[in-house]
């Protein structure tokens, strides 16, 4: 059997696709749900205008309070399809 | 019982539940060989070559679904907040083919991105794993002199 120092160097971490997906989705989610309710809290004339361009993938999402919840949606499937391809792809490559 | 001063009492609790449906759908593409120890999956690297192309292939498929969407949706101008892209990606542009021109920077910049974050991460790895063993080494050998 190989000693430790051994086995280390060959190595590699394995991502759990899943949970990489979860994570990435909660985080994604949660900052487009603070960051479309900071700038509602901050007011101004043009609430959002860049935030809002989001609407263009986004259907339904817009800088208010129904849409930061709307975004947060969006936000974690978007999120959790990147994590989990993102594991996916790397536990196939680091098989090889 | 009777206790002494300074005695540590240990006391230690295993406790064994079901696994949830959630633990059943988390572990469903954990993998089927046998785990290495502990030691192996706290400090083990992560694979540069692979975490570049998980990034690329994220990057990468994410700027070309979204050119091609904004292509599909179409009106006048198409893409133009998308388009300024092109400043740092240059040859693309909110079009079919900019989509393809997209894709091949996103996965250049997402390699690029990735495989950089696996190297700091397993530098930071070796060099607290580094630590970790001078210090107790230290611990070791500290005392050595006071044997002689």
């Amino acid at each position: 059997m190989l000693r430790e120092e051994e086995q280390l160097a060959k190595a590699v971490v394995r991502l759990n696709a899943k949970l990489l997906g979860v994570v990435l989705g909660t985080l994604l989610g949660i900052g487009l749900f603070l960051v479309t309710n900071f700038l509602i809290l901050k007011g101004g004339p043009d609430v959002g205008r860049h935030l809002s361009l989001l609407s263009q993938f986004f259907f339904g999402y817009r800088v208010t309070f129904v849409g930061s919840l709307v975004g947060f949606l969006y936000a974690f499937v978007v999120g959790f399809l990147i994590g989990w391809v993102l594991g996916a792809v790397y536990n196939k490559v680091a098989r090889v | 019982m009777e206790l002494l001063p300074k005695t540590r009492v240990e006391l230690r609790v295993r406790l064994k539940v079901g696994r949830t449906a959630l633990d059943e759908f988390m572990a469903e593409d954990e993998p089927k060989e046998q785990l290495p120890s502990p030691l192996l999956l706290a400090f083990a690297p992560l694979h540069r070559t692979a975490m570049g192309v998980a990034c690329g292939v994220v990057l990468g498929g994410l700027l070309f679904l979204m050119t091609l969407f904004l292509v599909a949706k179409g009106g006048y101008p198409v893409g133009p907040t998308l388009a300024l892209l092109g400043q740092f990606f240059f040859g693309y542009t909110v079009t079919f083919p900019g989509a393809f021109v997209g894709l091949l920077w996103g996965f250049m910049t997402g390699f690029l991105l990735g495989w950089g974050f696996a190297v700091v991460r397993n530098l930071v790895v070796w060099s607290w794993l580094l630590l970790i063993r001078s210090r107790a080494e230290m611990e070791q050998y500290g005392d050595f002199l006071d044997h002689m």
